[in-house]
């Protein structure tokens, strides 16, 4: 095979039919006809070859530069045309490949372009709101009171006393490179920075009261939040960009299986393999 | 023989074979909300500047098949799952990521792979193209020798200057685009706009990422710029300066490892060898804010033959120290000056005092260089260099020759690192600005949370009140300059936090570079604050090791002993007001099991006792530059 392959690459012909694939791979894209004899130069494709160029190049290409432009883009339509009237197209894998790319993404491109309708984007919340949900929101002060330890613990309990006689937080507990006040902050933010169980455990902890000792991943807090808002499911202003997201990537799935379904409908196939 | 005729059979090919850039095209533009920077940065973002896709001409060869949309869920959260076929997720999302294809030839190995056989000519390509429909192993083969080709410039003719290259460049570009801007959520998950500039010299690794400020609306006005036949980053900093102007918008680029550039990324000249001036200086400076210092491919803080005092330095370098990023060129120890950070933050106020401008005034990142679309880098959930080394039995031990050269292995490969960024809100602007003032740092990979401010006046007492806003308005945080004052010495409030799901810290030091009247270089490590400091006394100017909890058998440790946080105002014993200095900290863990070890309790493997199984994972901040007047 290997043998017959090195006398194929040696043909004149062979050549040839690698121009021709050069070729197709600058013009994929461009849809000629191969029994026109005319090509036109016009003013759109001047502009066109010159704006490549400047976007590369960043500065207009010079006359001399746009005269080397209109002529490969001569050649490559000349060269084009000749291979599709040879049939060079046909058996081709790059072709084929090229092809079905461009044939799925025509059958996708609708489905890119188009905005999905609140309702369309509300059926999806519906179905899996968990996956929208909003974070609580949380405004609180913490005291880091380092690693836990029997003496961190046995601290806390006098600290917690002081502080709800109204002892001010400023200065008690070790300094950290963490903020102390945090204002609606969203829970997967303290999450990030205390650890997932901190977070847990604000979500049943006392409002308006100093509490604690609470666990981190960093030791033990005090903590006391005036506010928490755990909002309701949200609605889909308020996750339309995740929601978009999502529903663009299932609908140019979709359509791509419905377009192929719909070309296969016209096809008999007949799959042949020995038993 | 048999006929079947079976719809849902044909229907099932399209879906699998279909691969993920045919099927994500651009869309509407991502949220327009305005999110409020706040007065001073509150909170440490966590992000990856380094990422490649399917995009990539080295990754696709690699095997990775996901793309952007797939590496931006995943960094966000979700899970995804992997060239290899694994279930891949992050144990916490990060806030932003930048996807950094490379520029040059994108899309490019994949032409080459599905070109017909018959057509190529070039007995090279063909057998590249041979190789990559072997499987795997010569896939992994084919893209090593691919890019050994574009180093040593001897690529074919037909990827050097194919004619349908630039329209596909486009192509890739507008869509990759489209996707970034469509996931990027500003306030919650921030996706900016970039690329890697694959500059090199030979071998010698000078590759840059560049990364926009912009929206797609702007950076959509130009293409990704390639490095091809160029050895020197000044083409890339006109290439940048067009973009600004054009635009008015801003980039920047970060050079990353230092460590396999035998010796150019740090030079004490220009590329061509001449004296550096002021001009050149300043281009560099201003263009190349931060350097990512580590990444998988290794470490370049500092090296044990710089800094031979310094029993830390040479993080992870086995490996990476033998020879150039290809291995076309072994290195010589005369090499290292120009290649890890310390010494080239030193070099720097060297051409400084020569020419006036410091070229290397940069901040430092981490980032994972990853080729698998997935920014994992943590030590237990490591997805591996590219896709030929996602998680299995035999990744640890197998070489990583890039080509047919030996001395890299599997294990040396890092699970890191990521870049933590304090920034004033989580928009492309306000991480951009952050980037552009060094107020980041690097990790290899844990997350744990540093501050640091020089002012002239701090005192221990400054950490009983709001002592990060009495940073900020009597002094100046990582990356900043402190400007000279009429007598006292540089205080430095130092605060370290243990990453909320890792390791204790064993240590917090403070490294002070400085030059002397002479001209000649300096530099000294200071154990500032550690663990358990009544029990552990410095002794010969050294503090005790902290011990070790690693259990090689399940991979696991305990955070018995180091500490959770460190908190110190240090004051500079040795300061000279009329000498240039810089000082950064280098935070480190208690030894916690490497990937390798997790791998062997994974898949019951007996490593070679050359293996790095433990190691002391840190973080390096920006350093405080002070220039006497």
């Amino acid at each position: 095979m290997r043998s017959r392959a090195a006398a194929l690459l040696r043909e004149p012909l062979v050549h040839f039919l690698l121009a021709g694939l050069m070729v197709f791979a600058l013009l994929s894209g461009r849809p000629a006809d191969p029994g026109e004899r005319r090509i036109t130069v016009d003013e759109a494709v001047v502009g066109r070859l010159a704006d490549r160029w400047a976007q590369t190049y960043h500065r207009p290409p010079t006359p001399e530069e746009i005269d080397g432009l209109i002529g490969d883009y001569v050649k490559s339509e000349v060269y084009y045309r000749e291979a599709l009237r040879l049939g060079l197209d046909r058996d081709d894998e790059v072709v084929m490949r090229r092809m079905r790319s461009k044939m799925i993404a025509t059958s996708t491109s609708a489905a890119e372009a188009t905005s999905p309708s609140d309702a369309e984007l509300q059926a999806l919340l519906d179905r899996d709101p968990l996956r929208y949900a909003l974070d609580p929101h949380y405004t609180l002060t913490q005291i880091y009171l380092g690693t836990d330890d029997a003496e961190a613990r046995a601290g806390a309990a006098g600290l917690v006393v002081r502080l709800r006689q109204g002892a001010a937080p400023d200065g008690l507990g070790r300094p950290a490179p963490v903020p102390t006040r945090f204002s609606a902050a969203p829970a997967s933010e303290l999450a990030s920075i205390f650890g997932d169980e901190f977070a847990a455990a604000l979500r049943i902890a006392p409002i308006g009261s100093w509490t604690g000792p609470i666990g981190s991943g960093l030791g033990l807090h005090l903590v006391k939040i005036d506010n928490r808002t755990v909002p309701a499911a949200p609605r889909v202003a308020e996750v339309r960009q995740r929601l978009e997201n999502d529903w663009r990537s299932a609908a140019i799935r979709h359509a791509e299986d419905a377009s192929y379904r719909q070309l296969l409908k016209g096809y008999d196939v007949v799959i042949e393999q020995p038993q | 023989m048999r006929t079947i005729q079976l719809a849902a059979v044909l229907m099932l090919g399209s879906a699998v074979l279909v691969s993920g850039c045919d099927r994500i095209k651009q869309a509407s533009g991502g949220s327009s909300a305005t999110v409020a920077e706040t007065e001073f940065p509150e909170r440490v973002l966590w992000g990856d500047t380094h990422l490649h896709t399917s995009n990539s001409v080295d990754a696709f060869g690699f095997g990775v098949r996901l793309g952007p949309e797939e590496a931006l869920r995943f960094a966000r959260g979700e899970e995804v799952t992997s060239s290899t076929n694994l279930k891949a997720k992050l144990a916490r999302p990060l806030d932003f990521l930048v996807i950094t294809d490379h520029s040059e030839g994108l899309g490019a190995t994949k032409a080459l792979y599905d070109a017909p056989r018959i057509l190529i000519r070039d007995p090279q390509l063909l057998r590249w193209h041979d190789m990559m429909h072997e499987g795997p192993a010569g896939s992994l083969r084919a893209t090593a020798e691919l890019l050994d080709a574009r180093a040593n410039g001897t690529m074919p003719l037909g990827l050097q200057n194919d004619t349908g290259a630039d329209k596909r460049t486009k192509s890739i570009w507008l869509d990759h685009l489209g996707i970034v801007e469509r996931y990027n959520e500003p306030g919650k998950f921030t996706a900016l706009m970039g690329f890697e500039y694959t500059l090199m010299d030979g071998g010698n690794n000078l590759h840059r990422n560049v990364i926009f400020r912009d929206g797609k609306d702007l950076v959509s006005t130009v293409l990704p710029a390639s490095a091809a036949g160029l050895v020197a980053p000044d083409k890339l900093w006109d290439y940048m300066d067009a973009y600004e102007k054009s635009t008015g918008g801003k980039v920047l680029a970060i050079p990353h490892n230092s460590n396999l550039s035998n010796g150019l990324m740090f030079m004490l000249t220009d590329p061509s060898g001449g004296p550096m001036s002021a001009d050149y200086a300043r281009r560099r400076a201003a263009h190349e804010p931060v350097v990512e210092v580590t990444q998988i491919k290794g470490d370049s803080e500092a090296h044990p033959f710089l800094s031979p005092n310094d029993e830390f330095a040479g993080f992870a370098v086995a490996g990476w120290e033998l020879n150039n990023l290809l291995s076309t060129q072994p290195k010589t120890s005369t090499m290292f000056a120009g290649e890890y950070a310390r010494e080239a933050l030193k070099r720097g106020l060297a051409i400084e005092q020569r020419t006036g401008v410091n070229p290397y005034k940069f901040g430092m990142i981490g980032s994972t260089d990853s080729h698998t679309a997935l920014s994992t880098g943590d030590e237990n959930n490591f997805f591996g260099k590219h896709s030929g080394n996602e998680p299995s039995a035999t990744r640890a031990m197998s070489e990583q020759n890039l080509g047919t050269r030996k001395g890299r292995f599997g294990w040396h490969y890092l699970a890191g690192g990521y870049a933590g960024v304090w920034a004033k809100a989580n928009t492309r602007a306000a991480i951009f600005d952050a980037l552009m003032r060094k107020e980041v740092y690097a990790t290899t990979g844990p997350r744990m949370t540093v501050r640091v401010f020089a002012g002239w006046d701090f005192k221990a007492d400054d950490l009983e009140g709001n002592w990060v806003r009495a940073g900020y308005t009597r002094g100046v945080p990582m990356g900043g300059s402190l400007a000279p004052a009429k007598g006292g010495k540089p205080d430095l409030i130092i605060s370290a936090l243990k990453d909320p799901i890792g390791a204790n810290l064993d240590r917090v030091q403070v490294i002070k570079g400085w030059i002397d009247k002479a001209g000649l270089t300096h530099e000294k490590v200071f154990d500032v604050v550690w663990s358990d400091m009544d029990k552990r006394r410095a002794a010969g100017g050294k503090v005790p090791a902290v011990g070790d909890t690693v259990d090689l058998t399940t991979a696991t440790y305990t955070n018995s002993i180091g500490a959770a946080s460190l908190t110190t105002v240090w004051t500079d014993p040795a300061f000279d007001p009329a000498v240039r200095s810089f000082y950064y900290l280098r935070v480190i863990e208690i030894p916690t099991p490497s990937w390798p070890a997790y791998d062997a309790v994974r898949y019951k493997l007996k490593l070679t006792p050359d293996v790095r199984v433990k190691q002391q994972e840190r973080a390096y901040t920006s350093p405080i530059w002070y220039t006497p007047v």
